[in-house]
């Protein structure tokens, strides 16, 4: 199925889609996951052309939710995957390349479906109830204007959706070095002193959101101190070593964080997402949440799926064994609805157990391994809406 | 320099050994055929083409003259061997040869076929071993992915030479109009399916210097080159791993371009030149628009061994400029580099301090 000349107008078919996405994730709806993911997937084939070719290459139907076509991660680092002309960007994510054409860039018509999604799944992973105050802070620099980090968004939109105060008088804003506790100089450890402080006299939990590799510098900051947080604290833990210099044992360091911020190791949350994503996972551990799951397994929320694909056929696999995930994600309307990773996972019991990226193909003696590079972004005129 | 007439003697007796392997009737030649299908997962058309066409057991006075000059003179000489190009065990131990009386072989754990009968052929030429113990002031030879040769680097002793020859690939550059399509297809289609595209000398880019509309032709008859190609020399077994590279690079080009079926590889299309694709082993092949290939091929240049190219004879000296460190031939010819030193040509030899 192209891109095929269609009477629809794809602003406002992209706008319905997006309304029943919210209604299917406030629980209004009665419209079953893999229908609505398919009416985007054919949505997204009509119109992003690139998935149109994927899905014309491969003879694919939208028949069943497995039989679509997921797109590769990878894409998202060469093409401009979008529904939506560059002129209707209101944001871009990129993830994290060592150059800025190694980066992929997700773009944005509208953050509203993602920001409410993000602030949903957030809460009852971090909060006790949707409507308890907390005090975010993240060990992470102050964003900058604009703003390319899916996560930094996230963190912001936490401080704005679960606090919205600021710490003294005067007006709320997230962006203040008192929310943002790591610059050039390290970790703000009295920064961080600070905003428990606040949270405490505000009778309410501090929430912490950080990147594992923060954490690892925070607790060489506190060389063995300790910071006492309120009750109901959490920690947001997101992300690996990947391409650090230095890895530290995932259990060790949930261990050490709790330790050092009196906490029940429980209370460590961690979070999987991903620039392409619009969607997050969140481990079910912190006690009380109404999605429980053991430390390991990444809850998928209703909006969002994870399946475990055969890295050679893309066959969807059986439970309990190991594949490379392939996530549907309703959030995604105007990218891809379905895309391809190369991360390892397994189904568990409550949700997703990860195993980290799929290694490239080993170099094998002497040729070259495999390697998708970059030649630059795409060309003006090419690939247009 | 190891140009003395014993140097030359002692690669002459290699390529005795070799040219018995080489030969179907000798009882090494028969064994080599029985065995190097199994070890290395090519098919035996494969590995009988690789034999009489890629084993350089036969090289003229000149080449013999280049490679002996070539190389410097070591007391002793060690070669640590890949895999995956059974071939090259022949010259990597001639170079040695060349360099030293005595020398010794540790083949790759993955392969050691090859070494093996080179030894057998005429036992006392060179000793194969499990570890090589370099002393310093020896000279060795290592060829591998360059992780394996950054540790084997690692753990040798100060004084010692290392020669390196790491991962590496090759291009193809065909000019529009030159020579006829089919039959650079046809040279080049062999190029890539000798050791299933897994040595440092097999294309896996083409950049077409033509029109953007031409790169579609191109690839179309590639792609039928290549399903010839295979239906006389079969595709051996891929690798997991690089079953699902190839999976993973096809749906991507699937976004961005195009992917042709050839046989149980393919050619992708990438028109635009939106990236730059090399794919995994296997016969997979990305054909990709290019006017200025020196630019393409510039930030490549550290892991660029080999370039073919089909057309004008001008075009071999801008190529030679621009890598100077791979070796330029006419497409068909990618995998068989005359006996006149190493393969590969990137300086890479290190005194270990």
């Amino acid at each position: 199925m192209n891109s095929v000349a269609h009477d629809e107008d794809p602003q406002l078919a992209s706008l319905e889609l997006h309304r029943r996405v919210r209604e299917f994730a406030r629980g209004q709806s009665t419209e079953p996951f893999d229908e609505l993911a398919l009416s985007i997937a054919r949505f997204q084939a009509r119109h992003s052309p690139g998935y149109g070719r994927l899905v014309s290459a491969k003879g694919a139907g939208f028949g069943l939710l497995e039989d679509a076509p997921a797109v590769p991660a990878d894409v998202f680092r060469i093409l401009r995957v979008s529904v939506f002309a560059e002129g209707d960007d209101v944001a871009v994510f990129r993830t994290s390349g060592t150059t800025q054409a190694e980066s992929g860039s997700h773009y944005f018509r509208s953050l509203d479906t993602y920001d409410e999604l993000a602030l949903r799944a957030g809460s009852w992973a971090l909060r006790r109830s949707d409507d308890q105050l907390c005090t975010p802070v993240a060990l992470a620099p102050l964003p900058k204007t604009p703003n390319h980090s899916s996560l930094t968004h996230m963190m912001e939109l936490f401080m704005t959706g679960f606090d919205g105060r600021a710490f003294g008088t005067g007006e709320f804003n997230a962006r203040v070095a008192e929310r943002w506790l790591t610059s050039e100089e390290g970790v703000d450890v009295p920064g961080l002193y600070r905003a428990a402080e606040v949270a405490g006299e505000r009778g309410e939990p501090l929430l912490v959101l950080s990147t594992s590799f923060a954490l690892v510098h925070l607790l060489d900051a506190l060389k063995g101190a300790r910071v006492e947080l309120p009750r109901d604290s959490v920690v947001m833990q997101t992300g690996g070593f990947k391409g650090r210099s230095r890895i530290v044992n995932e259990l060790d360091l949930r261990h050490d964080v709790a330790l050092a911020f009196g906490l029940e190791e429980e209370r460590v949350v961690g979070e999987y997402g991903m620039t392409e994503l619009s969607s997050q996972f969140y481990e079910g551990t912190r006690p009380g949440a109404s999605w429980w799951g053991p430390r390991g397994q990444y809850i998928e929320p209703p909006w969002a799926r994870i399946d475990a694909v055969d890295p050679e056929t893309l066959e969807l696999l059986p439970v309990g064994e190991v594949g490379i995930a392939r996530i549907t994600d309703l959030g995604n309307v105007d990218s891809a609805v379905i895309v391809q990773t190369q991360d390892r996972v397994r189904r568990g019991d409550a949700g997703i157990e990860l195993f980290g990226r799929t290694p490239g193909a080993p170099a094998r003696g002497c040729s070259l391994a495999t390697e998708i590079l970059l030649g630059g972004k795409s060309p003006a005129g090419w690939d247009t809406h | 320099m190891g140009c003395s007439s014993a140097a030359r003697d002692r690669v002459q007796r290699l390529c005795a050994a070799a040219r018995r392997i080489q030969d179907p009737s000798d009882p090494l030649g028969r064994e080599a055929r029985e065995r190097l299908p199994a070890i290395t997962g090519l098919s035996l058309e494969n590995v009988e083409l690789a034999l009489s066409r890629c084993l350089e057991a036969s090289p003229s006075e000149d080449e013999l003259e280049q490679l002996t000059r070539g190389v410097a003179a070591a007391p002793r000489a060690h070669v640590l061997l890949s895999a995956n190009v059974f071939v090259a065990a022949h010259r990597a131990i001639a170079l040695a040869l060349a360099a030293a009386p005595r020398v010794f072989v540790r083949s790759s754990r993955r392969e050691g076929v090859m070494a093996e009968l080179l030894g057998r052929a005429d036992p006392g030429l060179f000793e194969r071993v499990g570890e090589l113990l370099p002393n310093p002031g020896d000279h060795v030879w290592a060829y591998g992915a360059d992780e394996t040769l950054k540790a084997f680097q690692a753990q040798l002793p100060p004084g010692v030479v290392l020669h390196a020859h790491g991962s590496g690939f090759g291009v193809a550059v065909v000019q529009h109009g030159h020579d006829s399509t089919l039959d650079w297809a046809e040279r080049l289609s062999e190029d890539i399916s000798l050791f299933d595209q897994r040595g440092c000398l097999s294309p896996r880019v083409v950049l077409y210097q033509g029109p953007r509309e031409g790169v579609e032709s191109c690839a179309s008859a590639l792609s039928r080159a290549l399903e010839r190609t295979e239906a006389r020399i079969p595709r051996g077994r891929l690798h997991a791993t690089e079953s699902q590279m190839a999976r993973r690079v096809s749906d991507t080009l699937m976004m961005t371009g195009r992917v042709i079926p050839a046989g149980k590889g393919w050619v992708g299309v990438d028109a635009a030149g939106l990236g730059t694709f090399i794919p995994p082993p296997g016969r997979h092949v990305v054909v990709s628009c290019c006017s200025a290939v020196e630019q393409w091929l510039h930030p490549h240049r550290q892991h660029l061994t080999a370039i073919g190219f089909s057309g004008d004879p001008s075009l071999r000296d801008a190529l030679s400029d621009a890598v100077t460190g791979a070796r330029i031939s006419r497409l068909g010819e990618m995998q068989r580099p005359p006996l006149d030193g190493p393969v590969d040509r990137r300086a890479h030899s290190v005194r270990m301090t």
